[in-house]
């Protein structure tokens, strides 16, 4: 039997601490096999209180597993959930004081505005008068034109203002965690960028620790104080934004943070230079320190391309394309290399008549990998900009 | 009406094929109203009017004199029927609800732990069990339910005895209980399978919110679940209760006791026992048992019958208007798009 006892947490908000988590499913019957196992595979995580920390990987990496873990809807095969020193492995989610906000936003249809809001308080046994102050203060807390949605029936509510509404039901309870699965992703663009500011404002006033779980990696940076990266039940690393970007675990990592993604190319270490095709390129001397004689790969970001129009100036890559993207004054310059498909950022008015540009990668922001499997040999480190 | 779009209908062609379905869906509609028109008319003629021939569309004056009569059955002919007609109508309104009372809330919590609460290996398989009788023929298990009924809970003719005793279990005897009406219709599997499906289709997050609020599995239930789903309620309580009250077949196997009989086992009684006397021929009334010769006299022919037709049918109609609604507009979740 799961626990159903409340925690005793003196104060509203908790840092989380997952130890050794894994989880495996039964994969469905009639499921092909070989499927990717999913689940979570011995993830160990701090979350620090008031801390918000974004959750980002491809779709079936487990990170929605993750939030149920820790909201204790799904319970974890191995491993242990901490809340503020306090074990909560076994404890049923009704016990655990969360608040949760769903991708679909998971409102009660039958239900109006505010009795979603309600439920929380007719459930735990509160007096009206707690509930009446809490509706009160919520309705403050979410701004101009919220009252309005209270007494509407869930389903001529549009989108955005569901997710208000799911967004305030989480808050009502003043939760020890917040927790949100992706509560943006069903708005429009336009309506996705408001909310996201909205909630960021929301988070920071509380400072209530919080999960974020997004696919978008935009998202992700915006909200996370921290970033975790997750593939296949795995998390691959957790940090800034700056740590992700320029100092990534592994290739996984590197090609997953930055728009348009890392170059990756094919080189070779030989005679104290990189041969990149027929061209060579002197090396640094601390950069070659680490790196084997032979085949490696080379990352660069699209922003990290020094361009030239003469000849001889690095590597040569004939433009197939060209693409302007206005509303960001750049444009970026599609190519080939050694047969790999490269980005490079130029200005917006690169002329259309360039057939062929020549690259040089600046060296103080270059990544490189060994030459098969993921293993990063060199990261830039984050830059000292001052 | 979206059968044709109205943009189409100014093309000749489907224009006529607009009429053309418009006429055979109204041929039908009529056909099915036939019977019941000539049920009304003929309950509200005196007896001779009823068996004249050709017969006469509406009564030349309508009387109401077959409803009183069939509803006093009882104070005249006691060989007839040995309770008053409003007995049956009553023990059929008690197995009726009773078993919608047992079922329902049986079947619907069986179905939404099926649907959503029970995962893992065993989930499919108890699906499947559930499911599995449907498979079997009613007619098929008309014999062993019957010796359930006797020696409850098995089902053989004589309970054994208690191993190494001469002592016979203790068994239950639901035959002719109202209990042997209700228990075994206790469990539905269609009802099953139209819950399930409902349920299905609610998704998990809801669930998941609820229970993140603090919840318990039932509460969520019933203050969640249960208010989006009045459809498949309705729905589910209408074929129930149209099932229960129009059986036949089951209560004539169980129930002895003129006590505890629905309504169809005594409109059958009563309609037999009219063939018999002869009533229901154009013939002149020959040998007409002595227990029936009263009613006879003051006019129960054929209206008698359509009366006890329509006693049976109202009920069902009234609950198919309450029902309506989500009967015709299919079952949808209340307030999810």
């Amino acid at each position: 039997m799961r626990a159903t006892y409340h925690l005793p947490l003196t104060t509203l908000m908790a840092s989380v601490t997952l130890t050794n988590i894994t989880k495996h499913y039964t994969p469905p019957v009639g499921a092909p096999a070989g499927l990717p196992p999913s689940g979570l595979e011995n993830v160990s995580l701090t979350i620090a209180d008031g801390e918000t920390v974004s959750v980002v990987g491809p779709s079936g990496c487990g990170k929605s597993t993750l939030l149920k873990v820790i909201a204790g809807l799904e319970f974890a095969d191995q491993g242990k959930i901490l809340y503020n020193n306090y074990d909560v492995t076994q404890l049923a989610p009704q016990a655990r004081g969360v608040g949760m906000v769903f991708q679909d936003y998971a409102l009660y249809p039958s239900k109006e505005g505010e009795d979603n809001l309600g439920y929380y308080f007719e459930v735990r046994k509160k007096t009206p008068e707690e509930k009446e102050r809490r509706l009160r203060e919520t309705a403050d807390m979410m701004g101009i034109g919220f009252e309005l949605l209270m007494d509407r029936k869930v389903d001529t509510l549009s989108g955005g203002e569901k997710q208000r509404v799911g967004i305030a039901r989480c808050i009502v309870r003043e939760p020890n965690v917040f927790l949100m699965d992706e509560p943006i992703s069903n708005l429009d663009a336009k309506l996705r960028e408001s909310t996201r500011t909205e909630i960021k404002k929301l988070l920071k006033k509380f400072g209530i620790t919080t999960l974020y779980v997004t696919h978008d990696q935009q998202e992700a940076i915006f909200m996370g104080d921290r970033i975790a990266v997750m593939r296949l039940g795995r998390l691959e690393q957790i940090g800034t934004f700056d740590e992700l970007y320029y100092s990534p675990a592994n290739l996984f990592v590197a090609t997953l943070i930055g728009t348009p993604p890392l170059n990756v190319i094919p080189a070779e270490v030989r005679d104290s230079a990189l041969w990149l095709g027929q061209t060579a390129l002197p090396l640094p001397a601390d950069i070659m320190d680490k790196l084997p004689a032979g085949a490696v790969r080379l990352g660069v970001r699209p922003e990290a391309w020094m361009v030239s129009h003469q000849p001889g100036d690095g590597i040569p890559m004939p433009v197939s394309r060209v693409e302007r993207l206005y509303t960001e004054r750049a444009a970026f310059a599609g190519g080939q290399i050694s047969g790999t498909a490269v980005n490079v950022l130029v200005p917006l008015d690169f002329p259309e008549s360039a057939k062929q540009i020549h690259l040089q990668p600046d060296w103080t922001q270059v990544y490189f990998f060994a030459a098969t499997g993921e293993t990063a040999l060199h990261t830039p480190g984050a830059p000292d900009l001052f | 009406m979206s059968l044709f779009p109205a943009v189409g209908r100014k093309q000749p062609r489907l224009r006529l094929a607009w009429w053309a379905v418009g006429l055979i869906l109204w041929t039908g509609i009529i056909l099915h109203l036939i019977p019941f028109f000539i049920m009304i008319s003929t309950s509200l003629k005196p007896a001779a009017e009823a068996m004249s021939m050709p017969p006469t569309l509406w009564p030349k004056e309508p009387t109401f004199v077959a409803w009183k009569l069939i509803w006093n059955i009882s104070d005249i002919g006691k060989s007839v029927l040995a309770q008053p007609l409003s007995r049956y109508f009553l023990n059929s309104l008690i197995m009726t609800f009773g078993t919608i009372f047992l079922s329902i809330p049986v079947t619907s919590l069986a179905a939404y732990a099926s649907s959503k609460l029970i995962k893992g290996r065993i989930a499919r398989p108890l699906f499947i069990f559930f499911i599995g009788t449907l498979m079997l023929p009613g007619i098929v298990t008309l014999i062993p339910s019957f010796l359930l009924t006797r020696n409850f809970p098995f089902p053989v003719p004589v309970a054994p005895n208690i191993p190494g005793t001469d002592i016979p279990f203790p068994t239950w005897r639901i035959w002719n209980t109202y209990w042997g009406i209700i228990l075994p219709a206790g469990f539905s599997a269609g009802n099953f399978l139209l819950f399930k499906g409902f349920f299905d289709g609610i998704p998990d997050s809801i669930i998941n919110a609820a229970r993140v609020d603090g919840g318990s599995e039932f509460n969520i239930f019933r203050r969640i679940i249960l208010p989006m789903s009045i459809p498949v309620y309705s729905v589910t309580t209408y074929f129930t209760f149209g099932g229960v009250w129009d059986s036949y077949l089951w209560p004539m196997v169980i129930v002895q006791d003129s006590a505890i009989a629905p309504l169809t086992l005594a409109i059958r009684r009563i309609s037999d026992a009219f063939s018999y006397a002869g009533t229901t021929s154009t013939m002149t009334v020959v040998g007409a048992s002595s227990a029936l010769k009263p009613l006879i006299d003051q006019g129960l022919s054929w209206n008698g019958l359509m009366v006890l037709g329509l006693l049976q049918a109202i009920p069902v109609f009234i609950f198919f208007i309450l029902a309506r609604e989500y009967l015709l507009k299919g079952v949808r979740i209340q307030g999810l798009k």
